[in-house]
C-alpha cells in the first residue's frame, strides 16, 4: 500500500494542473488575508480565528481529486494503473488517501503563511492576535477539512468519471445547490457533504450555540459517513467495470 | 505448464459473444502471434488475460496464476495495449516512475528502459509532444520496466514507420531469444510473420488454427504445382483424367493436390512435352485469408 501511495503522490506533483490549482488556492487565501487584515480591525479572537480560517485548499483539492481521477478516464491511464495494481480497491484507496494527505500537506503550508503573514499584518497595526492554542485549534479544522475534501474529489471522479462532468457538478454543487438548501431547509444543509458538514469543523465559532452547523465531532462522523458511501459505490463501479 | 494459457475463455458485450470458448498456450522462448482479422476478438482476450475485463467464462493464466493473483504483476507480465495511453501533461520519465514506484523497481531501471528503447534524449519532455512511434517505444519500455517473463503485445506497429517495425521486430526476437515469452497480436500477417515462431490464429472470436507458422500458414496442408507445356489442353486433358483439378493462370495450368513428380508423370504418360515444372506454396497471405475467412459465408 504504501508504494502505491507514493505512486500516486508522485503522479500528483509530476502534472503542472497541480502546482496552477495549489498555486491558486495560495494566491486566493493570500490576498483575501491581507485585503481582510490591512482594512479591517479585530479586537475579538473569534474575528481573527475566522480570519486564519480562510484557507482556500479545500475547493481547491477537491477540484484536484475530481480531475485526477476522472483524468485516469479521460487520459485511459486508468488501464496502465490498474495493470501495475490489479487490485482496485487498493488502487482506489490509494488514490484516496493521496489526496487526502496532499489536502493536509498543502493546507499546513497555506494555513502556516497566512497565520504567520497574518500575525505580521495585525501586530504593525497594533490588532489583536491569537495564542498557540487558537491557531492549533484553526489549523486542525482547516486540515481535517482539506484531508475530507480531497477524498471527497476523488471519489466523485471515480463515480462520475467524466471530467467536465464532475468538475461542473461539483462546482454547482458547492456554490449554488448546499447554498440554497441552507436557504430552504438549513436543517437537511447541515448534513450535506460539501459546506454542510465540513462546515461544522470550520465554524470556529461553534462554542456560542450556533445551532445552524453541527456540532465538530457529529460532523467528523457525518463525513465519514459520506466518505464511506462514496467509497462502497467508487469502488464497486471500478471493480464491476470493464477496462475495453 | 505453458507460461501462458487460455482454456475455453469466452466473453459477452450484451449481444455480441466476443470471444467464444478460446483456448491456446504461449511457450516461453518462442514469439506466438495472434493473429485474426479487425473484431476478431484479439484485443478482448488480451485484456481478459490481463484481468482489464471479466470473462464470461474460462480461464487465461499465467503460470497457473490469473494475472491479480501475480504477486509482483509487472514482474512476471509487461503489456502494451492497443490505445496505450499516457497523461499528455508529465514526461515519459515521470510517468516510468509512477509505474516504477508501483511496481517496487529500483529508480535506475527507468533509465535503463529508456536507454533499451532509445528514448534517453527525449525522456523528460511532455508526453504530448511525442509521435505514436515514440508513444509505442514509452509502451515497450513501460512493459520492460520489471523485466518480465511474458511480454503481450497488441498489434504493436500501428503508426510506426518502416524503421520502427524493423526496431520492434528485432525487439521481439531479442525478448525471446532472452527466454521470455512473447505474445503479438495483429491483423496484418505480414507485419509479424517475419518475427513469430508459432501462431494462433482467430476470427470471430473463435480459434481457427494453431501450431508453428510453416504447420498453420506454411501450406502443409496441400501441394500445389505449376506446370507450362507445349500443349496445355492436351496435358490438362490428361491430368483431368487422372483425376486431378486444373485451372489456368497466366498460359499456365495450376494443379492442386498434386506434387510436381506427379505432374510430370502424368504428362510423359500422355506424351506432352513440359517446358517448365515447380511446385508451388501458398503464400502466407492466402492462407491466412483462408483461415480467416472459410466460415464467414
Amino acid at each position: 500500500m504504501s508504494a502505491l501511495l507514493k505512486a500516486e503522490l508522485l503522479k500528483l506533483r509530476t502534472t503542472r494542473t497541480f502546482a496552477a490549482l495549489i498555486g491558486s488556492a495560495l494566491a486566493l487565501s493570500l490576498a483575501l488575508l491581507v485585503l481582510s487584515g490591512l482594512l479591517t480591525d479585530y479586537n475579538v479572537a473569534e474575528d481573527v480565528r475566522l480570519l486564519f480560517a480562510g484557507d482556500f485548499t479545500g475547493i481547491f483539492i477537491l477540484l484536484l481529486g475530481a480531475m485526477g481521477m476522472s483524468g485516469e478516464w479521460r487520459h485511459r491511464t486508468i488501464t496502465s494503473a490498474v495493470l501495475a495494481a490489479p487490485d482496485r480497491l487498493r488502487l482506489l484507496a490509494a488514490k484516496t488517501l493521496s489526496y487526502a494527505v496532499a489536502g493536509v500537506v498543502v493546507s499546513f503550508l497555506i494555513t502556516g503563511m497566512l497565520m504567520l503573514i497574518g500575525t505580521i499584518i495585525l501586530s504593525s497595526r497594533d490588532q489583536l492576535t491569537l495564542g498557540s492554542t487558537d491557531l492549533i485549534d484553526v489549523m486542525w479544522r482547516n486540515l481535517v477539512v482539506a484531508a475530507y475534501l480531497g477524498a471527497v474529489g476523488v471519489l466523485v471522479g471515480t463515480i462520475v468519471r467524466s471530467q467536465v462532468g464532475a468538475i461542473i457538478g461539483l462546482i454547482v454543487w458547492f456554490l449554488i445547490v448546499e447554498s440554497a438548501l441552507f436557504g430552504l431547509a438549513p436543517d437537511v444543509a447541515k448534513f450535506a457533504p460539501l459546506n454542510g458538514a465540513p462546515g461544522g469543523i470550520i465554524d470556529v465559532s461553534f462554542d456560542d450555540g450556533d445551532t445552524t452547523l453541527l456540532a465538530p465531532g457529529i460532523a467528523a462522523l457525518v463525513m465519514l459517513g459520506w466518505v464511506t458511501a462514496m467509497f462502497a459505490a467508487g469502488a464497486a463501479l471500478i471493480r464491476g467495470r470493464d477496462l475495453t | 505448464m505453458a507460461t501462458v494459457e487460455v482454456r475455453d475463455l469466452s466473453k459477452r458485450f450484451g449481444k455480441v459473444e466476443a470471444v467464444k470458448n478460446l483456448s491456446f498456450d504461449v511457450e516461453a522462448g518462442r514469439v506466438t502471434g495472434f493473429l485474426g482479422p479487425n473484431g476478431a476478438g484479439k484485443s478482448t482476450t488480451l485484456r481478459a488475460l490481463l484481468g482489464l475485463i471479466h470473462p464470461t467464462g474460462g480461464t487465461a493464466t499465467f503460470a497457473g496464476k490469473r494475472y491479480d493473483e501475480l504477486e509482483h504483476p509487472s514482474a512476471a507480465v509487461g503489456a502494451v495495449l492497443e490505445d496505450a495511453s499516457f497523461h499528455p501533461g508529465r514526461s515519459a520519465r515521470n510517468h516510468l516512475r509512477v509505474l516504477a514506484t508501483t511496481g517496487g523497481h529500483p529508480p535506475s531501471r527507468v533509465d535503463e528502459v529508456l536507454e533499451s528503447v532509445g528514448l534517453s534524449e527525449a525522456a523528460d519532455r511532455r508526453v504530448k509532444g511525442y509521435s505514436m512511434g515514440m508513444k509505442q517505444r514509452l509502451g515497450i519500455a513501460a512493459a520492460l520496466l520489471g523485466d518480465p517473463e511474458v511480454l503481450l503485445l497488441d498489434e504493436p506497429t500501428n503508426g510506426l514507420d518502416p524503421p520502427g517495425i524493423a526496431w520492434m521486430r528485432g525487439m521481439v526476437r531479442e525478448q525471446a531469444a532472452q527466454g521470455r515469452a512473447v505474445l503479438i497480436s495483429s491483423h496484418l500477417l505480414a507485419e509479424v510473420s517475419q518475427s513469430v515462431d508459432d501462431v494462433v490464429v482467430i476470427a470471430n472470436g473463435e480459434l481457427r488454427a494453431q501450431g508453428t507458422l510453416e504447420a498453420v500458414l506454411g501450406g502443409d496442408d496441400e501441394p500445389e504445382t505449376e506446370v507450362n507445356a507445349e500443349d496445355p489442353h492436351a496435358l490438362a486433358a490428361a491430368l483431368k483424367k487422372a483425376g486431378a483439378t486444373v485451372r489456368e493462370e497466366g498460359g499456365k495450368l495450376v494443379v492442386p493436390g498434386m506434387t510436381p513428380g506427379q505432374v510430370g508423370a502424368i504428362a510423359a504418360k500422355a506424351q506432352v512435352t513440359v517446358l517448365g515444372l515447380a511446385p508451388r506454396a501458398r503464400s502466407l497471405e492466402q492462407a491466412f485469408m483462408a483461415l480467416t475467412a472459410e466460415r464467414r459465408a
